[in-house]
């Protein structure tokens, strides 16, 4: 659109096209004055390359580390509403009737005043709403700017609850976390983003994401995506 | 009202004509009806007749019967206001006890912190004579004026909720500490409780330093720490010393001390109470220190200059503290402060007696306040009055005062010397306040509109920008579309409770989820049943809308999703449904606006294309002729469609000033009136338009916005238009005069963008706007 290029402003006006949606000269980080500057950088990032995970995941200089991780989760609470709306399809309560991935577990959700043993289906809305409204609650994180310490031990638990989606669509509906995946990288992302912080420990990321690319035999992130993406290539083939 | 002193009815007016009709026929019958006929003994003697005087009977039966249930409505209307008033006043004695409780204990620690002090400097223990905690329970024992008790209770609540409002409205006009500070002084001199001699002589907190064995402070209203104070302790109740001790600089100088005890004590509490209105004003401004805060600041000021040199080292840091402070208060006496004085010498001049004659005036009316309003006001000529306002300035004015009192909730109506001061004191604040909003709002001409909006609820739990936002026809309760992919519903009444903050926070009841792309519009069925949403991916998906009681973490139900309409191949960026029928527009970036109706099997009604128009960004039907529909392009078109025929039917104008405009020709949002043939568009240019119908001439356009307008919203009844921008504002404009009523500051910026959308409640008092910060704000 004409717009876009006689003017500097990033703008998603009416009547923009799909392909042209955030198609805008990128900004550097240092040049965003606004208030949501990290989450405009992380999803310029995301849109630049969703495969550049390291990239993406590689915050700023000097950036609180705080608010870097809570916009990356309020990231990936979004980008997971994919997900959901996929199972909303496949994941029926009467074939799912519980929340669990390999059969070790079953989840119980954290969304009731008691937690409740909800089928998949609701256990991934109930857990992402349920994630909406801490990851929004003005009790907890009044800001975007800086965000309390005694929050950020938040969101490990956010982290733990939502890693099961994956792990349900990775377990019961391979299909479609292959499809999901394919098109996002998120559970890789994620993946990456929970060890490279702490937020979770290594035994309960059962989603095999790593060994499949551990036994190519690789080392260092930077090979990584690629090798991943040439793993979805093989296997799609 | 005519409530007989004895059982007859001598005087009743109404008894003349019934003699008239009947002549003297009670005599001897009926005891009263002797008496009522006294004044027709003059008349010939009637013959009487069994029906005459039965109908006579009956006739006075009646009327006495009217008569009583008259006063006993009237009785009730008494008894109402009794209690309306007592309530009134057990309200402000429990605020008066509730701030005394705080002033006591704020002062017990203070005194403990002056002996640490004094004990870490000197190494000795201060004599400050018995420091112990206040007692609360002494509230309710000291209650000299009335003799009634009054409890302590929770019922404060109220009145924070009155102060609350009263500072927004302070805030709102822009009331600076100094202001308010020079104001409720200047309230204070006028009634001649705090000339300034005065504050140079007493302080209570050096007078108990000095004082030594008194539990502190001096009795109301004699100079700091006199022979009188410190001989009277042993008498007085605590709760009245500690009165004393509050009201500190207001006591009126040229008060002799008390001739007796209980008029001293009157003179306190009188005196109190005062200080504790002023400390109200003079709390507006800080919204976000907490009350405690407020209050240290409080008695830091209490602690005035002080020409006492034996005061304690302590008190003598403050005391040189405070002389700084009002130092810099003078400095900061600018030109607008000036003017608040000015405003204030109409006051001086003529009312010396300003306390009597204000409080004789205050009881007149149920406000309280025509009298001295509209007096002021009349003084006041020289502030510009409503512009188009059909009454009279003053009239207008006065009504807004006696508005704004009466939502503060503080019409006095006691004829209690206390109340006197209180309204004048209050009073004058209001007028002033009132007056500055006049100025401001110059261009709002009915008291109904008069209304200021407030951010009252804030929705938060989107993770991305919201994108539309749609009310629900009747309840309160909206939807919400964002980027992030989902909708929202809220619905108002559920709130979590939120401390500190004015604004309250909802939560969501039901997310509702379908679409794989950001959704970008929204459209909300007039039954409030279903809502329509396009997304970015070219979806148009339909919701049956869940009950807005539903438990947020109920189980999925697959029926909420009813169906999607298959057509568009780009972006859905707008939606407008028919008001009668189930009929729906959507405008893509496809370059096709598309009729619907939703509920057919074939849903797909009509296309209109135009393609050297451009991408259609925007489409409403034409509301006052549902035949038509209005469809902008960003190519600066903007043509009415005939919906049978599928032809333009009209091309409105498009006005000069787009055709090379800097900002480019886009427009945004295209509204059709609800009940005029005038259709009106917001511009990238920052610009928003009005055109005719029927002509296609452009009927106005204005610069409504510093950055691009990006959505329109007009109220149910078509009086007034809401407008947001990227500038981060948004708007709301007097159609009929185009002029600006009110602009607030809703959201912030993500990139270049900041608000999306705007929306008026059909029925009820709301106000909506959306926002790239993921948030959506309700004002009311
Ligand atoms: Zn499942
Ligand atoms: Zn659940």
């Amino acid at each position: 659109m004409a717009d876009v290029e006689c003017r500097t402003e990033r703008r998603n006006r009416p009547g923009t096209k799909t392909v042209e949606y955030y198609r805008w000269p990128e900004e550097l980080f240092e040049e965003m004055d606004s208030t949501l500057a990290v989450q405009q950088y992380i999803q310029q990032l995301i849109r630049k390359d969703f495969t550049a995970i390291d990239e993406i995941l590689k915050a700023p200089d000097s950036q609180d580390e705080g608010v870097w991780k809570y916009e990356h989760l309020r990231q990936f609470c979004m980008e997971l509403n994919g997900i959901a709306v996929k199972l909303q399809n496949e994941c029926h309560p009467e074939s799912c009737t519980q929340m669990t991935a390999t059969d070790q577990w079953i989840f119980l959700c954290a969304a009731h005043k008691t937690p409740k043993e909800c089928p998949a289906i609701d256990y991934t809305r109930h857990t992402l709403d349920g994630a909406a409204c801490l990851l929004n609650s003005n009790k907890y994180f009044p800001s975007r700017i800086s965000i309390k310490e005694s929050s950020v031990a938040k969101l490990g638990s956010v982290c733990r609850r939502v890693y099961r989606i994956f792990s349900h669509a990775y377990f019961h509906h391979r299909n479609l976390f292959d499809e999901f995946e394919n098109e996002t990288f998120l559970c890789r992302r994620f993946t990456e983003f929970v060890t490279k912080y702490n937020l979770m420990s290594k035994e309960i990321l059962i989603v095999p994401i790593f060994e499949e690319v551990d036994t190519s035999g690789f080392i260092g992130h930077a090979a990584e995506s690629e090798a991943y993406g040439r793993m979805e290539k093989l296997s799609e083939g | 009202m005519k409530i007989p002193e004895s059982g007859t009815m001598e005087d009743g007016p109404n008894s003349a004509p019934h003699n008239g009709q009947l002549g003297p026929s009670g005599v001897g019958t009926s005891s009263s009806s002797v008496k009522v006929n006294n004044s027709d003994e003059n008349n010939p003697r009637l013959q009487y007749s069994i029906p005459g005087i039965l109908h006579f009977i009956q006739h006075e039966w009646a009327r006495f019967e009217m008569e009583r249930s008259q006063w006993e409505v009237e009785r009730a209307e008494l008894q109402a206001r009794i209690a309306f008033l007592q309530g009134e006043r057990k309200g402000q004695e429990n605020l008066k006890n509730d701030l005394v409780r705080r002033i006591k204990m704020l002062e017990y620690a203070l005194k403990q912190e002056r002996a640490k002090y004094h004990k870490l400097k000197y190494g000795t223990e201060l004599q400050q004579g018995d420091v112990k905690p206040p007692i609360f329970e002494d509230g309710i024992g000291g209650e000299p004026v009335d003799g009634e008790s009054i409890f302590i209770t929770n019922s404060n609540v109220n009145w924070r909720q009155g102060r609350q409002l009263l500072r927004q409205y302070l805030q709102e006009i822009g009331y600076t500490d100094t202001i308010i500070d020079v104001r409720s002084n200047r309230v204070r001199s006028l009634l001649g409780l705090n000339p300034a001699g005065t504050s140079e002589k007493e302080d209570q907190t050096g007078g108990s330093a000095l004082n030594g064995g008194a539990t502190g402070g001096t009795v109301g209203g004699t100079a700091g720490g006199s022979a009188v104070a410190s001989s009277s302790p042993g008498d007085l109740s605590g709760n009245s010393k500690r009165l004393s001790e509050t009201q500190g600089r207001r006591a009126p100088a040229k008060k002799v001390p008390p001739a007796s005890l209980a008029e001293a004590m009157i003179m306190d509490t009188e005196a109190a109470v005062m200080a504790n209105f002023d400390f109200l004003a003079q709390e507006g401004v800080g919204v976000e220190v907490d009350d405690e805060d407020d209050m240290s600041d409080e008695m830091e000021d209490n602690t005035d200059d002080d020409a006492d040199d034996a005061a304690s080292a302590s008190n003598a840091a403050t005391s040189k503290r405070n002389k700084i402070k009002a130092k810099n208060l003078r400095d900061d006496v600018d030109a607008e402060t000036e003017e608040v004085l000015n405003e204030f010498s109409f006051l001086g001049s003529d009312t010396d007696d300003a306390s009597h004659e204000l409080r004789v005036q205050t009881d007149t009316t149920d406000w309280g306040f025509s009298g001295t309003s509209s007096g002021g006001v009349s003084r006041r000529s020289v502030i510009p009055a409503p512009v188009t306002g059909p009454a009279p300035a003053g009239i207008g004015a006065a009504g807004e005062t006696a508005h704004l009192a009466g939502l503060a909730g503080l019409s006095s109506s006691d004829d209690e010397g206390v109340d006197g001061h209180l309204g004048l004191g209050e009073l004058a604040q209001l007028t002033v306040n009132n007056e500055a909003e006049v100025s401001y709002d110059i261009s709002v001409n009915k008291e109904s509109f008069r209304k200021t909006w407030n951010a009252k609820y804030t929705l938060r739990s989107h993770f991305d920008g919201v994108r539309a936002l749609a009310f629900h026809p009747v309840e309160p309760v909206l939807v919400t579309a964002s980027e992030d992919c989902t909708l929202k519903l809220w619905n108002l009444q559920k709130t979590i409770p939120a401390k500190k903050s004015a604004s309250l926070d909802v939560e969501p009841v039901y997310t509702f989820r379908g679409h794989t792309g950001p959704v970008l519009c929204l459209a909300m069925s007039s039954s409030g049943e279903q809502c329509f949403s396009g997304g970015l991916d070219g979806s148009l998906q339909c919701w049956n809308i869940p009950g807005s009681n539903i438990d947020p973490y109920d189980s999925y139900d697959p029926s909420v999703l009813s169906n999607s309409l298959l057509g568009h191949t780009d972006a859905v960026w707008g939606l407008s449904l028919h008001s009668q029928k189930l009929h729906l527009l959507s405008s893509s970036a496809d370059g096709s606006v598309r009729l619907w109706n939703p509920q057919s099997k074939s849903p797909l009604l009509s296309v209109f294309t135009s393609e050297s128009d451009g991408i259609p960004t925007s489409v409403d039907f034409v509301r006052d002729n549902l035949n038509q529909m209005v469809t902008s392009y960003n190519s600066a078109a903007c043509i009415l469609f005939d919906l049978e025929t599928g032809q333009p039917v009209t091309r409105l104008e498009t006005d000069k000033g787009v055709e090379d405009s800097v900002f480019g020709r886009q427009i945004n949002r295209v509204i059709s009136h609800p009940t005029l043939p005038l259709t009106i568009t917001a511009h990238e240019d920052r610009h928003i338009r009005f055109y005719d119908n029927n002509t296609g001439k452009l009927a106005h356009a204005m610069v409504a916005h510093l950055d691009a307008v990006t959505c329109l919203a007009v109220d149910p009844n078509g009086l007034y238009l809401l407008s947001g921008s990227h500038d981060c504002s948004i708007r709301l404009w007097n159609l009929e005069n185009k002029t600006c009523v009110q602009e607030i500051t809703s959201h912030r910026k993500k990139f270049d963008e900041s608000i999306f959308d705007v929306a008026f409640h059909p029925s009820k008092p709301f106000i909506a706007s959306a926002g790239a910060d993921a948030l959506a704000k309700v004002f009311v």
